[in-house]
């Protein structure tokens, strides 16, 4: 006993210095995988609202770009709408190809938001959001702008929420192919805000340079059919049957502010549909 | 009690703009300007190594709440803390340190403060990159960012001495 006192007393500061030490890196490398709280987060009530002043002061800035992109945005809706376009198949009057407004459903609901802080030099970017559970944000939620996908909700406080960007390590975004349908997924090496890459694309058929790269929808997080970027280039992986495709991001991360929170109103229908699925016998 | 203020001020000073400005400066290629390893380093010599060890917690996490890195720089900051001691032993003077000067750019000499600093900062650099990128095929990548950045962090912490520390009067 008296040994292990005097051991204490001896390497007091180092014992100090590694507890501190070990709290620092167990957050680390806990929270980028399993967010159990907000406190150390800007989702927290006190960070949060740090930044959102400043975000007060900072927004105005682009405020002219964001004002242009939405009118963009609105335009494209606009030209959307059934009643600015002119059937070609059938002459006004004629039932059966009218579409109804009772053969839809709403499966996503969007969310607006804007995001009050953001960076993209690190290896793992994180934004913020400003808004939170109260506005109906849950963990887990796809988060798009108007050009493309920014995110993933990864960490979500009543006022505040954070988001887990396309710029970080795991993303894995299911994505395809526009034309050819090939399914991949979404990854980011680090250093270039402009570049991803996609991964597990087999090699048997050929990718056209500048083909559009879109979400696929499978997992119920985005809608089929959001844009993620376009193909820039692909090389083949040496011992691999893949390619090493480079993707050019729609989204300009650096300048992104408005955005929606995707909420998908069947994923738990989905979610319960899939687990009824018997486990395969040979992967236990 | 004067002292206690004037560091409380540098505290919140160094967090603002660390987290409200540097962290949002671009140089390219995932290089980032670190300032806040000066607080720790302008502190008191004779201060307790405890508080020492804390204070650096202390505003490491504060920048990581601020920032969504979540224990990166409270990390890299306890490096700081715990060598601080040690490199300044190996760089002291013949008669060892005066008990109320501060470690400064002015009191102890622009040799003296570019080794210490240095290091120091080296370190602190290395560890920060070291443990955001943590992958040893990108062991290239954590030297290079570290010998970009720390060129224009103690730049930037010896230009911010010049605004925040009165020269001493050459009468003395």
């Amino acid at each position: 006993m008296r040994n292990f006192l005097a051991f204490i007393r001896r390497f007091r500061v180092l014992l100090f210095f590694a507890l501190l030490q070990g709290f620092a890196l167990t957050v680390y490398f806990t929270f980028s995988n399993y967010p159990r709280s907000q406190y150390l987060t800007t989702a927290s009530d006190v960070s949060g609202t740090i930044m959102d002043w400043r975000n007060d002061i900072t927004k105005h800035f682009a405020l002219s770009g964001s004002n242009k992109q939405l009118q963009y945005e609105n335009r494209w809706l606009r030209e959307q709408l059934l009643a600015n376009k002119l059937s070609l198949l059938a002459p006004v009057g004629i039932d059966s190809v009218v579409i109804k407004k009772e053969d839809f459903v709403q499966r996503f609901e969007y969310i607006p938001g804007g995001i009050i802080s953001s960076s993209f030099n690190r290896r793992n970017n994180y934004f913020t959001l400003n808004i939170g559970s109260k506005q109906g944000v849950k963990r887990g939620m796809g988060v798009i702008s108007s050009k493309g996908v920014v995110g993933v909700i990864h960490n979500v406080s009543e006022h505040f929420s954070v988001i887990k960007s396309c710029l970080t390590k795991d993303i894995n975004v299911d994505i395809m192919i526009n034309n050819s349908g090939e399914p991949g997924f979404l990854k980011w090496n680090g250093g270039d805000p402009r570049r991803g890459s996609m991964a597990g694309v087999s090699n048997d058929r050929s990718i056209k340079k500048w083909s559009k790269i879109v979400t696929r929808g499978k997992s119920g997080i985005f809608p089929r059919g959001i844009p993620v970027g376009m193909v820039e280039k692909s090389t083949p992986v040496e011992g691999y049957p893949i390619w090493d495709v480079t993707i050019l991001f729609a989204e300009n991360y650096r300048t992104v502010q408005y955005v929606y929170v995707i909420k998908n109103i069947m994923k738990t229908e989905q979610e319960l549909l899939e687990a009824t699925i018997p486990p395969d016998p040979a992967e236990e | 009690m004067r002292s206690f203020l004037k560091h409380i001020f540098r505290f919140a000073m160094f967090l603002v703009i660390q987290v409200l400005v540097l962290n949002q400066v671009e140089l390219g290629a995932g290089t980032l300007i670190i300032i806040y390893p000066l607080f720790i380093f302008l502190l008191p010599v004779e201060i307790n190594i405890f508080l020492l060890l804390f204070l650096a917690f202390a505003l490491g996490i504060s920048i990581d709440a601020l920032s969504n890195t979540y224990g990166l720089h409270a990390s890299s900051m306890l490096i700081f803390a715990y060598f601080r001691p040690i490199i300044l032993k190996v760089f002291a003077p013949r008669d060892g340190y005066e008990p109320d000067v501060e470690l400064n750019f002015y009191s102890m000499g622009y040799r003296w403060f570019f080794q210490t600093f240095g290091v120091l900062l080296l370190i602190h650099h290395f560890w920060f990159f070291l443990i955001e990128l943590f992958r040893f095929d990108e062991a290239f990548y954590v030297f290079k960012l570290t010998v970009l950045s720390v060129p224009m962090s103690f730049a930037l912490c010896i230009l911010l001495q010049f605004l925040l520390i009165r020269k001493p009067s050459k009468g003395l």
